[in-house]
């Protein structure tokens, strides 16, 4: 049992971390908003959370729960210029601001430790913790998805005029879509920071942005279950061999591709599909053999 | 005036294009009233303006007294106005069932923490959303099918989920585009009772059609619009045998 932790305790872990980010951008996703800025706002959670820690010898429950905050504060404010753009103007507006929260860390040295990175963080977050908040944000998608909060992401994202004319004021379900990405994401950077003893500015990059989105579109961004699944798989296939771990972000690349063009709902959503399909069909199968 | 949807001198230009010129037009609740014309005749733009879908150019829009002509649109749906779309624009992988529910938004009003959370609140107001919805898809005679996915039922189907969405609304008014384009005659014969149980609740109807057949068994008043311009008002007789009226359909036979 202790080996077998210290075999996959790593990457339970990980996976743990990495399932929070996804369901960050589940949630714009599904509320049909456009955007890469989880990588951001899970730099601000991290960074928040790791000075505090560093600096000001914050206590770590407080340091978290002021890394949720400025996650969520951040994507607010965010979401008011992201109302007027739609599509690929949001996706490269939210690149922007990826790209200017990476610079500012680079460059505000003397607080987030620069390019060296923020060092000395007391690493005080383990598997227990990651598990309590994975499963609490899982709990909190679930909900979402069977509550008013999930209707409405669904018809802004299916079709903005009918929102609108059913009554949704979409800037402001979009808003609280973005807040409660944001949220998440400052979450977990903040468990990220309290997980790794180090912050590197470069793991809020490029990659993180690639790896985040394809965790949702690989394993789908409807159900509950696509994040799960696409997150497992992408952390796992890594692990099966040398190379593919060396080119993550080539293998996850070119994943991507293909999961487009055979599989554009995403793995789960797919197979929950196909179920879905085949009861419908059994069902309407049994009620003509009744009538017969 | 008491109540329903008061067009004034209402304007539309689309750059050099005039879409809505100087119409007048009153639709009253409890009674069903026609919007006829040619295609291209701006029939669509008079919806989208009174939804706020489209910025008024001049004139205004009133809707039981009220000044709604620079609401917001999300604000006038939820003043008790609903519509439904020419071109049909469902969730199509959505079932039935989420199709009509989400219709019901402006009546939920459990709490955002209590919906986070799925406390007993929200997961109630679910059911009893669920239960309405059910209840209207049953009215509609589509209950064996609300699990499906409204993507993939026929052309008749699909415009009665469109409006079974609209009257999830509750409106006290509603803009009816088309509502049997594509339908054979049956399903526009019960079509048509639905309509006019609709106007029997006392709610206000506007319906947009080219079947003059449709039109004439239906509607109690009828507006003829050509070129954004209103060319004929009266009763359904009146505005069909009309020559003006004739003329802009190119004598394409008015048969009612
Ligand atoms: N968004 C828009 N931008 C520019 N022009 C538009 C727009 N919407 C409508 N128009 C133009 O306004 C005029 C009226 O169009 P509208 O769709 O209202 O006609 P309609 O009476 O509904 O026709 P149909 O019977 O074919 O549905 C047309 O010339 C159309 O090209
Ligand atoms: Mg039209």
């Amino acid at each position: 049992m202790a080996s077998l932790y210290n075999a996959w305790g790593p990457i339970l872990d990980l996976y743990l971390l990495q399932l929070g980010f996804a369901f960050s951008q589940y949630l714009v996703l599904r509320a049909g908003v456009f955007s890469l800025a989880t990588a951001a706002l899970a730099a601000i959670g991290a960074y928040t959370a790791g000075i505090l820690a560093v600096k000001h010898g914050v206590h770590p429950a407080l340091g978290i729960l002021a890394g949720t905050g400025m996650g969520t504060a951040a994507a607010l404010v965010l979401s008011w210029p992201l109302a007027r753009l739609r599509g690929v103007y949001q996706a490269i507006a939210t690149l922007a601001f990826v790209q200017i929260v990476l610079s500012l860390n680079i460059w505000a040295e003397g607080l987030t430790g620069g390019a060296m990175g923020l060092m000395n963080i007391p690493r005080v977050v383990g598997t227990p913790g990651l598990l309590a908040a994975a499963v609490a944000v899982t709990y909190i998608i679930w909900a979402i998805g069977r509550t008013r909060i999930g209707r409405t992401f669904d018809v802004i994202r299916e079709n903005e005029a009918v929102a609108v004319s059913l009554g949704v004021s979409v800037p402001r379900w979009q808003a609280l879509a973005f807040a409660l990405s944001g949220a998440i994401a400052g979450l977990f950077g903040a468990l990220e920071a309290f997980h790794s003893y180090a912050l590197d500015p470069n793991i809020f990059g490029f990659s993180f942005l690639i790896a985040t989105l394809s965790y949702v579109v690989f394993g789908g961004r409807k159900s509950v279950l696509g994040p799960l699944v696409g997150t497992a798989v992408l952390i796992l296939l890594p692990e099966l061999a040398r190379p593919l771990a060396e080119n993550r972000v080539l293998v996850y690349g070119l994943l991507l591709i293909l999961v487009i063009n055979f599989l554009p709902r995403g793995v789960a959503d797919t197979l929950l599909d196909a179920w879905h399909r085949r009861r419908l069909a059994r069902r309407s199968a049994a009620a003509a053999e009744a009538l017969r | 005036m008491t109540g329903g949807l008061e067009l004034r001198a209402l304007g539309k230009r689309f750059g050099g294009v005039v879409a809505a010129d100087d119409v007048n037009m009153s639709v009253p609740p409890g009674r069903i009233t026609g919007l006829i014309g040619p295609n291209g005749a701006g029939k669509t733009t008079i919806v989208n303006l009174v939804t706020g879908m489209l910025s008024v150019s001049s004139g205004s829009i009133l809707f039981d007294g009220r000044d709604i002509t620079h609401a917001p649109a999300h604000a006038i749906a939820r003043a008790g106005l609903a519509r439904t779309f020419q071109n049909i624009r469902l969730m199509p992988e959505a079932s039935i069932l989420d199709n009509v529910m989400v219709g019901f938004h402006r009546h939920e009003t459990s709490g955002l923490l209590a919906a986070l959370l799925r406390l007993p609140a929200a997961a109630r107001e679910t059911r009893a959303m669920r239960d309405r919805a059910m209840a209207l898809i049953g009215r509609f005679g589509l209950a064996a099918l609300a699990d499906h996915p409204a993507g993939g039922l026929s052309y008749g189907h699909q415009r009665r989920v469109e409006i079974m969405r609209a009257l999830a609304t509750d409106p006290r008014l509603i803009l009816l585009d088309e509502p049997v384009a594509g339908m054979n005659d049956v399903e526009s014969a019960e079509m048509a009772e639905v309509i006019r149980g609709l106007a029997a609740e006392g709610r206000a109807i506007l319906l947009i059609e080219h079947d003059m057949r449709f039109v004439t068994g239906l509607c109690a008043h009828v507006y003829a619009l050509d070129g954004g311009r209103l060319i004929a008002e009266g009763s359904a007789r009146a505005v069909l045998s009309d020559p003006v009226v004739i003329e802009a359909y190119l004598g394409s036979p008015l048969d009612a």
